[in-house]
């Protein structure tokens, strides 16, 4: 592995010099950041927007066919009781009125049928929140506070859950391990790119064949590999570094839960199988990738390979419920142990905690085994495909290479 | 075929060298030795063989069948000799400064930072291009990718420089001082193979050469020799009543 130490910094240096490479690395918690502003905004915006209208009087017509309307609720908002549902809806089309009403009969068979003046796309949904509030208020006489309760769908519940005779905390327990599984969905969905066109890169500038005769494809991979890795590293410093200062400076202006860190329980064997199938599938995509980058004459050409790659490792996401309540069917046993569908849910069911130890140390010597095979691949497709300029590598060359 | 049995030190020696790819036959059975210090001369027509010989010379194809040496064994990346490519196929890391590519590929062939860094500044001084430092080299013209790439190869003083169409694209001032550069690393004990369709440079460089045809050696020696097999003619009238015929082939066809 001589000269590998030169590759990694050259491939280190010259990535984390790149304006995209930041940008990228920026872009994500800022993206999170617009999001949680938003919600912060929006949800100032809808407050602020309730307070108004509930200090406004609007012109409304009531029809009531359900009976339930009580006049003096109705009258409270400004509504008047009108028999002629047709007059009242010519009315609010001639803008005499702001809105009218119609509760018909059998309510849970018909809908509630709401007619108002047109206040733009963000305002107009204040005549049908003056609409469930009359009709919830004059309810509420009729039925006891439970029904009402049930009705308005505000009942808050408590779950204590147990296992193996201890009070178990399923959501608390998933943080720790969880991470891993976020951390890999980020840094391949971020990294897979440049994974892919780290070796195209020398086979489109046609700089391979003076970089072999100076060193081992073996130490240029491995080389790259590591820089990819560590680059990772320090992208993954970027986005949780203003996300955790953010936290720490905002916590109280946006609202957030105060996570107290050292509640969150960690288990160390959950959390060591979690680092070990990370560690594992990381290293298998990676391979994957820069096997795809070595056959493909361009990167163009390597992005539709990609894709049916990340379909592999993605796809399972579809199933995720499966991997939560039924761990032991064939379909999610398949996932668990295939080497291009393993990641994920090897990932999910030990952050859920169905993940039984003897699974977890099949799925992690597939996928040792796997990230071996792929890495040796990668480097005998790269040793071989690199000359092919203009054309794919063809099986029967690369078999016919292998023989000697 | 081989003519030349002189007893010298071979740099280079092939034996029996055999090309397939596939069903194609690309070098059927070729045999030749390179001198220490010697310019030998690499020639063919396009697609005669020159460029897969090379290719398995330095590890990068297996050879169907034969050997082929450098200092009497395979080249491997970790035998230490001290080599300079130019491969016929021009490029480097566009994207990158011309500084930054120079010292490493300098540091990838053993050199120190410092030391790499100081023999770049000196090649670019040398061709004119020290403005062009810090530049990106896509930035640069194709001729001047060319000299830095040329740079590139010489920078670690090899014993054995192999240059595969290296006047390619240039115009005659840059040829020129290529060729100065190519004498320079002669006299300091080099040992040049030079692949090249420009004969006057053979004439001008080369003690020997060698003349590929059909995937075997067609012509081999001095190149006084080669010209007396061909009645004194000059090496260009030899190309062309050697490959004349080929091409004339291919338009026929």
């Amino acid at each position: 592995m001589y000269n590998l130490g030169t590759v990694f910094s050259f491939e280190f240096i010259r990535t984390i010099k790149k304006k995209s490479f930041w940008i990228m690395s920026i872009l994500f918690p800022v993206i999170i950041g617009v999001v949680f502003a938003i919600e912060y905004f929006s949800n100032q915006t809808t407050m602020q927007a309730t307070e108004d209208t509930a200090g406004q009087v609007f012109s409304i017509e009531i029809t009531d066919q359900s009976g339930l309307i009580n006049n003096d609720i109705a009258s409270a908002f400004g509504a008047k009781i009108s028999a002629d549902k047709q007059a009242s809806i010519n009315k609010v089309a001639n803008g005499q009125l702001d809105a009218c009403f119609f509760y018909p009969d059998n309510l849970d068979k018909n809908t509630v049928e709401v007619y108002a003046k047109d206040v733009g796309i963000f305002n107009n949904s204040r005549y049908q929140s003056v609409a469930t509030t009359i009709l919830q208020q004059s309810i509420a006489p009729i039925v006891d506070a439970e029904t009402t309760a049930i009705l308005k769908n505000s009942v808050v519940y408590n779950s204590t859950t147990y296992r193996n005779g201890k009070q178990s905390n399923s959501i608390k327990e998933l943080i720790a391990p969880g991470i891993f599984l976020v951390l890999f969905y980020i840094l391949i969905v971020m990294f897979g790119n440049q994974m892919l066109t780290s070796t195209t890169e020398e086979k489109e500038n046609r700089v391979t064949e003076m970089i072999l005769t100076t060193i081992d494809a073996k130490t240029l991979i491995v080389g790259k590999i590591l820089s990819l890795i560590a680059l990772a590293f320090v992208q993954v410093l970027a986005i949780l570094i203003p996300i955790i200062l953010a936290y720490i400076l905002f916590r109280n202006q946006l609202a957030l839960p105060n996570f107290d860190l050292s509640n969150i329980p960690i288990d160390p064997i959950r959390v060591s199988i979690a680092a070990a199938i990370f560690a594992f599938s990381f290293l298998l995509f990676t391979g994957l990738l820069v096997a795809i980058g070595a056959i493909a004459p361009t990167a163009k050409e390597a992005g539709s390979f990609f894709g049916i790659i990340m379909i592999f490792l993605f796809g399972p996401l579809y199933a995720v419920t499966l991997f939560v309540s039924m761990p032991d069917s064939p379909i999610v046993r398949f996932l668990s142990f295939f080497p291009l569908t393993a990641p994920i849910p090897l990932m999910l069911r030990n952050a859920v905690g169905n993940l039984a130890i003897s699974d977890a140390i099949i799925g992690i010597v597939i996928l040792m085994i796997s990230s071996v095979v792929a890495l040796s691949i990668a480097v005998r497709l790269f040793r071989y495909g690199v000359l092919q300029y203009s054309s794919r590598l063809s099986l029967s060359v690369l078999l016919s290479k292998s023989k000697k | 075929m081989k003519v030349n049995s002189q007893k010298r030190d071979a740099v280079v020696s092939i034996k029996h060298f055999r090309m397939d790819f596939g069903k194609k036959t690309v070098v059927k059975d070729l045999s030749f030795d390179v001198y220490k210090g010697e310019v030998f001369g690499f020639l063919g027509s396009n697609g005669s063989g020159k460029t897969t010989t090379i290719r398995a010379l330095l590890g990068l194809y297996q050879p169907t069948d034969g050997k082929l040496l450098i200092n009497n064994e395979p080249f491997s990346v970790s035998s230490k000799i001290k080599l300079g490519y130019l491969p016929e196929e021009r490029g480097l890391y566009k994207k990158e400064s011309v500084i930054d590519t120079m010292v490493y590929f300098g540091r990838l062939k053993g050199l120190s930072k410092t030391d790499a860094k100081k023999r770049a500044e000196n090649f670019l001084e040398r061709v004119n291009l020290t403005d062009k430092t810090n530049l990106r080299l896509d930035k640069l013209s194709g001729g001047e990718q060319q000299k830095i790439q040329l740079g590139i190869t010489v920078m670690n003083n090899p014993d054995i420089l192999i240059l595969d169409e290296p006047t390619k694209g240039f115009d005659p001032v840059n040829r020129r001082l290529l060729m100065n550069i190519i004498e320079e690393h002669q006299k300091a004990g080099a040992t040049v193979i030079f692949v090249t369709h420009q004969m006057e440079e053979v004439e001008r460089l080369c003690d020997r050469a060698i003349l590929l045809k059909n995937g075997t050696a067609y012509a081999y020696g001095t190149i006084t020799e080669i010209k007396e097999k061909f009645g004194g003619a000059s090496l260009d009238d030899i190309f062309i009543k050697v490959y004349g015929d080929e091409n004339n082939a291919e338009e026929n066809q």
